[in-house]
């Protein structure tokens, strides 16, 4: 067990280290420097730019110099905004990033989870199919069309909730909404057809000709079994909820991490782009090994020994 | 006693015949017949289909049809909503547009033109304009703004269809149907082409991974493993911003088609492991058989059911990467049109021109449903024992 997680905490930061290697190399193959703007730049300007920012070293110093940099938590200057470092777009956009995505996991297990029980329990009823039209709605539209149409509707039409910002606390409903909403109907999706599968194993005709109660036999026996593959999927669940927020922080004019990457990425302010590529990396590699160190709590038949 | 009569005709001798109830009953049928029956015979699937097909034929006639170009900016044509509200006039119908152009419709709904400005007059708050030597003024003095003729008020009189423009224009005054066909073309494009790129990098390098195996399978997987631990996303962003943007569209595909591979790659592995262990496998490779032969005759083929599988899920996916990307600024430059681009310019003017939003929407949601419907109904064709999941 031990020696998974150690295996594991070196897989993560090997991954993590080739990652950064590989951004560093397509950084530099984009063409033209960062500072080939519209107006040519005086020579003397241009070259006093590259030595303020060390681009006339060679590109194995630079590497190290950048690897460097990471290792202490330096994702370098940003090239369009003189002055303003990636670390400050990062301190300052991702408390709201997160509080956002907190509340979207807090909806979409509390609102998947029920869904999928009951539209498993009520297998082929009104319940079942109401679950499961929600279900295909929201996994099949992207989650910007979700938005702007959620927008349209409850903002601009009926005016009962905020097109933008976080100002009163109404303004997180359409937002979450937008974001969990493939989650949603994926992990309801899931539970459903586990809970399915569970139900029919022979351990709950067991328990239920021990004469338990139907609410016991569900709760203790069969969720308890269903909910392990809904865990397994929670890492990846949050990757997607991540980068779907950079849309919806875009079309909802939230000041969070994602607004600030999609501007990067129009105002082509290359080492932002690549600076919050890291950081969303390194976040979800760690947010994957927690999951994945969770799920081994919760389900003790599966043991790591030999790290499959 | 009389004597029995027996019929001559019963001592003939019967014809021949294989007992009926002894035969099979069902007609023979082909795997690819099997699979086919079972997905016709799922309504959603074959909905699917149909919509597919819609979809298709909209994107490659569609624009040859239309008599409007999807680039060609008609600026005194801005943001004409496909149903207008009109003023009745006897040589047709006005249109007054959002920033108080009066525009004259004939009685065909069809649009003439806009109309030629005579005088502001700034001090009673009335434009005057030229409507066939009679003069108009359109008033602003109060809200809502008025029509008026002579100093009489034109009533508000009724809501006609937009049948030169039937989606309407955006706003630059272009056609927003044609758009819609001309982003339909570059939605499945870029669907299909990457879907294929990553259908021949997903099957070789999956392949090839499982049938060799051991350490070579080890390092490869693990590469795989390392991909995808960032969201596959976050590359095709790094690719679009590396790539110069002039490319356009062949920069999307190369994006999407290099990228997506991996889930494909993982599916074969598992398939070609377990195939690669049957007994007809190791009667081919006894025989001498070369390897390419075995993987591309004998495995490959045999996988094929959740290959299939795998790829029309992964063309929906490739529409909604490109239309996400193009959301965010990323995808086809414009005066290029995408189902993706024209919802963030929709975006811009939500409030005033909503209807610029539903079209692409609406066809980029029809499309994702279609293209699920036939990725579930082929999985449960292919593969009957998924029954009900």
């Amino acid at each position: 067990m031990i020696k998974y997680i150690f295996k594991r905490m070196v897989m993560m930061i090997l991954t993590l280290l080739i990652i950064a290697v590989l951004v560093f190399f397509l950084m530099h193959a984009i063409p033209g420097g960062p500072f080939t703007a519209q107006r040519e730049l005086p020579a003397e300007v241009e070259k006093a730019l590259m030595e303020k920012y060390n681009l006339d070293d060679s590109l194995p110093k630079q590497l190290i110099n950048y690897i460097g940099g990471l290792l202490k938590g330096d994702l370098g200057p940003s090239f369009k905004y003189p002055g303003m470092r990636v670390n400050d777009f990062i301190r300052e956009g991702f408390p709201v990033s997160a509080r956002l995505g907190l509340i979207t996991i807090i909806f979409v297990l509390a609102a998947s989870i029920p869904m999928g029980i009951v539209a498993a329990l009520k297998n082929g009823r009104w319940q079942d199919v109401l679950s499961m039209i929600i279900a295909t709605i929201g996994v099949t539209i992207p989650s910007f069309v979700i938005a702007t149409l959620l927008m349209y509707l409850f903002s601009h039409k009926l005016g009962w909730l905020p097109a933008f910002g976080f100002d009163k606390p109404t303004g997180y409903i359409l937002p979450v909404i937008a974001l969990g909403g493939y989650a949603m109907s994926f992990l309801a999706r899931l539970m459903r057809s586990s809970l399915l599968e569970v139900m029919g194993q022979d351990y709950i005709r067991t328990a239920r000709a021990k004469g338990l109660s139907e609410f016991k036999v569900v709760v203790r026996h069969a969720l308890r079994n269903a909910m392990i593959p809904v865990v397994t999927v929670l890492g990846p669940t949050i990757a997607a909820l991540l980068t779907g927020s950079f849309v919806i922080e875009k079309i909802f004019a939230l000041p969070g991490m994602g607004k600030h990457f999609v501007t990067s990425i129009t105002n082509r302010d290359y080492t932002t782009i690549l600076g919050i590529t890291i950081f969303y990396a390194t976040f979800l590699i760690v947010m994957v090994f927690l999951v994945d160190m969770f799920y081994l709590i919760i389900d003790p038949r599966i043991k790591y020994e030999d790290g499959n | 006693m009389t004597k029995t009569q027996i019929e001559k005709s019963l001592w003939e001798e019967l014809e021949s015949s294989v007992d009926k109830s002894e035969a099979l009953s069902l007609k023979h049928r082909t795997y690819a017949g099997d699979v086919w029956f079972r997905f016709r015979h799922k309504p959603a699937s074959f909905v699917g289909l149909v919509i597919i097909f819609i979809v298709l034929l909209f994107a490659i006639f569609g624009p040859m049809i239309s008599n409007h170009s999807y680039e060609k900016q008609e600026l005194s044509f801005v943001n004409i909503p496909p149903r207008m509200n009109v003023y009745e006039l006897g040589k047709g119908y006005i249109y007054i547009t959002k920033n108080l152009k009066p525009i004259h419709i004939g009685n065909d709904s069809r649009l003439i033109k806009a109309l030629p400005r005579i005088k502001e007059d700034l001090s009673k708050k009335r434009t005057s304009y030229d409507f066939d030597s009679d003069v108009i003024f359109v008033d602003y003095s109060s809200r809502p703004f008025k029509l008026m003729s002579e100093d009489i008020d034109i009533g508000k009189t009724k809501y006609i269809l937009n049948k030169t423009y039937p989606l309407g224009t955006d706003k630059l005054g272009r056609d927003l149907m044609t758009r819609l066909m001309i982003g339909a073309r570059i939605s499945l494009l870029v669907a299909f082409i990457a879907a294929f790129a990553n259908l021949i990098i997903g099957i070789l390098y999956g392949g090839i991974s499982a049938y060799i195996g051991g350490n070579t399978d080890n390092v490869m997987m693990r590469i795989v493993d390392i991909i995808s631990t960032i969201p596959l996303t976050l590359y095709v962003i790094l690719i679009m911003v590396v790539l110069p943007s002039d490319t356009g569209i062949l920069s999307i595909i190369i994006a999407l088609g290099t990228v997506y591979w991996v889930n494909m790659a993982r599916v074969v592995r598992g398939q070609i492991l377990t195939l690669k262990e049957q007994d007809y496998v190791h009667g081919a490779r006894i025989m001498g058989t070369s390897t390419w032969y075995i993987l591309t005759k004998h495995l490959i083929p045999n996988a094929m059911g959740s290959i299939i599988v795998t790829v029309t899920m992964l063309i929906p996916q490739a529409i909604f990467i490109e239309a996400f990307m193009s959301f965010i600024g990323l995808g086809v430059s414009p005066p290029m049109a995408s189902w993706g681009t024209m919802c963030n310019d929709a975006l811009e003017a939500l409030r005033t021109n909503p209807y610029q939003l539903f079209a692409p929407s609406l066809a980029i949601c029809i499309t994702m449903f279609g293209f699920n419907f036939i990725g579930d109904g082929l999985r449960e064709a292919l593969d009957p024992k998924l029954k009900g999941r």
